[in-house]
């Protein structure tokens, strides 16, 4: 979608990332994210226009004040905290390692697929492993039944769309939660550093949906449980 | 607490009230405006923060309702794909940081967790298994469902405290309110009462006793006031009455000094004129008998360019106080101008005036004048006589003077009456009638 020259703010969402940010049967950007996202400029009585972005151009794009708000759920990390201004978390997250039984984080020679430019991509670069980055949460199954990766490290609501394929069910991961504090907790939209008088705004239409059951309805909608 | 002073400025003391009234009102207004400020504080508290806590406890008890739900599918459903798909949202549960931060939640999910583990893998190796352990689940279920319980009345409870500190602050605030409406009604009270006992009172006083302040009265009483404006105004007053009385005693003494002869002491041409004139209508009105008289001292310039004006002037007097010693009280007299005096006598006619002025003619003669410088000196007096019963002063006075020339033709010493009047001229007209009939 591009942005329309009257819209007030441009927004940036993900593709492809069920069930935070994907298209719809008629094509229409929908999503936990997206529909808070529109919740909250709603909330502001401002015009929205949304663009869709892949997770590694998501952080630049918005430290570079090229859009406005980056409607994802970013953990807050040192490292962004320097380049984006962060919102209100609007839920919070914890990040699963789904790998074969014996497969255990840090293990030499196990390839691991994360979405490029993702906390979790971060994470696993910094333990020096073996990655491998894919472009959008929906790509994440592919090189697990490929067997060009053996372990995937995902926000665990990702998983849980890769739950949901019947193949990669069939390949009996197991779920190990990730204790560390760059991959789980607070998840909010990026706002951009140009743009410091969004922030205010934007915590309070959250504040407001979060009162007002709009924040709920979203939520029961894409996920199966009470996020945050 | 006024009264028990000797005097205060009625501005002070109503200043001193006001301030009074402003400090203690003031002060009720703090208090209430306190009492507000904490039901504000209660209220924003409950919509920023104890709100927002209730939905969280609302979303934990509704993940653990999930949990229970998951639980329930898990031993429903025939599929080991379904299972794993539920068993998948539990580990995520009880994972989820919302669960983790409430300790009894935490455990109970991770119980729960571990015991639906168990069955899922049993489940891999013998698909009937589920059912023989649904007893066992049936009881953690049960377990669960009075942990959302709990954790939604917990929830609840959380607004509570926010509602009790405004409920006691709006009743502390009630009855604070109803002492400032207290306070402001009695200080009205005590204001009008001061008002009206120290100022309107002494104001309607002031009033009444300036309506009827005359020289003619006893000086206003007043009962002490308090307020010095008010004394200062009653002192006035009290002055001003004084005053009145120094002003008419001072009138009366120049009223006198006015129609009064210097030299001796008679009354004036002018105040006889008036005098006579009075007297002369009210016996003409009520038809008594009245007579007038000029009297001449006889060769006065002779007896001045003799013996000198100081004699002249020392037997005008002596005259004058045998005038007065010899006549009836109720006679008029004045030095009508020179040696010559005018005289009045009420009630009697020319036959007994004749017989008084005789006696006075006769004492004059037999009177000696002793002068300072021991001198003796005499004079005698000519007197004309005319009835004043049927005409003007004026031509009463002119007929005696006439009379008086008479007298002093006829050789002087001596008291002639004047003949009968004579006819008006403003009679003739009636006279013309007469003859005509």
């Amino acid at each position: 979608m591009l942005a329309a020259d009257d819209a007030a703010l441009r927004v940036l969402v993900l593709e492809n990332a069920p069930p935070m940010s994907f298209r719809d049967e008629f094509g229409q950007l929908t999503g936990f994210s997206v529909e808070i996202a529109r919740a909250v400029c709603h909330e502001m009585r401002v015009n929205c226009a949304f663009d869709v972005v892949t997770q590694s151009a998501m952080l630049p794009t918005i430290s570079q004040g090229k859009a406005d708000i980056a409607a994802a759920g970013l953990l807050e990390t040192p490292e962004r905290r320097v380049k984006v201004l962060f919102a209100k978390p609007y839920y919070r997250s914890i990040s699963l390692w789904l790998a074969p039984s014996g497969v255990t984080p840090g293990q030499a020679g196990v390839k691991v697929a994360v979405v490029g430019g993702s906390a979790q991509d971060a994470y696993g670069r910094k333990q020096g492993w073996d990655m491998h980055p894919v472009a959008t949460h929906g790509d994440l199954g592919a090189p697990l039944l490929s067997g060009e990766a053996q372990a995937v490290l995902v926000p665990m609501i990702s998983a849980l769309s890769l739950q949901k394929n019947e193949a990669f069910r069939q390949l009996g991961l197991a779920t190990t939660v990730l204790q560390a504090p760059e991959l789980s907790g607070d998840a909010s939209f990026g706002i951009s550093p140009f743009r410091p008088e969004l922030q205010k705004e934007i915590n309070a239409a959250l504040d407001r949906i979060k009162r007002n059951g709009t924040y709920d309805r979203i939520n029961s909608r894409f996920l199966p449980f009470r996020v945050s | 607490m006024i009264r028990s002073l000797q005097a205060i400025q009625a501005g002070r003391a109503f200043a001193l009230l006001a301030a009074l009234f402003v400090a203690a009102f003031g002060a009720a207004v703090v208090l209430l405006a306190l009492d507000q400020q904490r039901v504000i504080e209660a209220t924003s508290r409950l919509q920023d923060q104890t709100v927002p806590e209730i939905i969280r406890f609302q979303r934990l008890a509704r993940n653990l309702e999930q949990l229970r739900q998951e639980g329930e599918r898990i031993f429903a459903v025939s599929s080991h794909a379904s299972r794993q798909q539920s068993m998948f949202v539990v580990t995520l549960i009880a994972s989820h940081p919302s669960i983790l931060e409430h300790p009894g939640a935490a455990q109970l999910a991770r119980e729960t967790e571990q015991f639906l583990g168990e069955v899922v893998r049993q489940s891999i190796a013998d698909d009937r298994r589920p059912a023989t352990r649904y007893d066992e689940w049936q009881r953690l279920a049960a377990r669960l469902g009075m942990q959302v319980d709990d954790v939604s009345i917990q929830g609840i409870n959380l607004a509570n405290n926010d509602l009790v500190v405004a409920t006691s602050a709006m009743k502390l605030a009630r009855s604070k309110l109803m002492m400032a409406l207290i306070l402001v009604g009695v200080f009205l009270l005590g204001f009008m009462i001061l008002v009206r006992r120290h100022l309107i009172q002494p104001l309607q006083q002031i009033n009444l006793a300036l309506s009827t302040l005359s020289a003619d009265r006893p000086a206003p009483d007043f009962k002490p006031s308090t307020m010095l404006e008010i004394q200062a105004v009653e002192e006035s007053i009290l002055e001003h009455h004084a005053l009145l009385i120094q002003n008419d005693e001072t009138r009366q003494v120049l009223e006198k000094l006015a129609n009064k002869d210097g030299l001796t002491g008679l009354m004036n041409r002018r105040h006889f004129m008036q005098s006579a004139e009075v007297e002369l209508q009210r016996a003409q009105r009520y038809r008594r008998p009245v007579t007038v008289a000029m009297a001449d001292l006889d060769f006065f310039k002779k007896l001045n360019d003799t013996y000198g004006h100081a004699a002249g002037d020392a037997m005008l007097r002596a005259f004058a106080d045998l005038v007065q010693d010899t006549l009836r009280q109720s006679d008029l007299v004045c030095r009508y101008g020179g040696e010559e005096f005018a005289f009045l006598f009420p009630e009697i006619g020319p036959a007994e005036t004749q017989k008084l002025a005789e006696r006075l003619r006769a004492r004059c003669d037999a009177m000696e004048v002793s002068l300072p410088d021991g001198r003796v000196i005499k004079a005698t007096v000519s007197i004309g006589l005319a009835d004043a019963s049927e005409c003007p002063i004026e031509i009463a006075l002119k007929r005696a003077d006439e009379a008086l020339y008479e007298a002093k033709r006829l050789g002087r010493n001596r008291v002639e009456l004047s003949g009968p009047p004579v006819p008006a001229t403003d009679s003739e007209p009636d006279m013309r009638t007469a003859r005509l009939f």
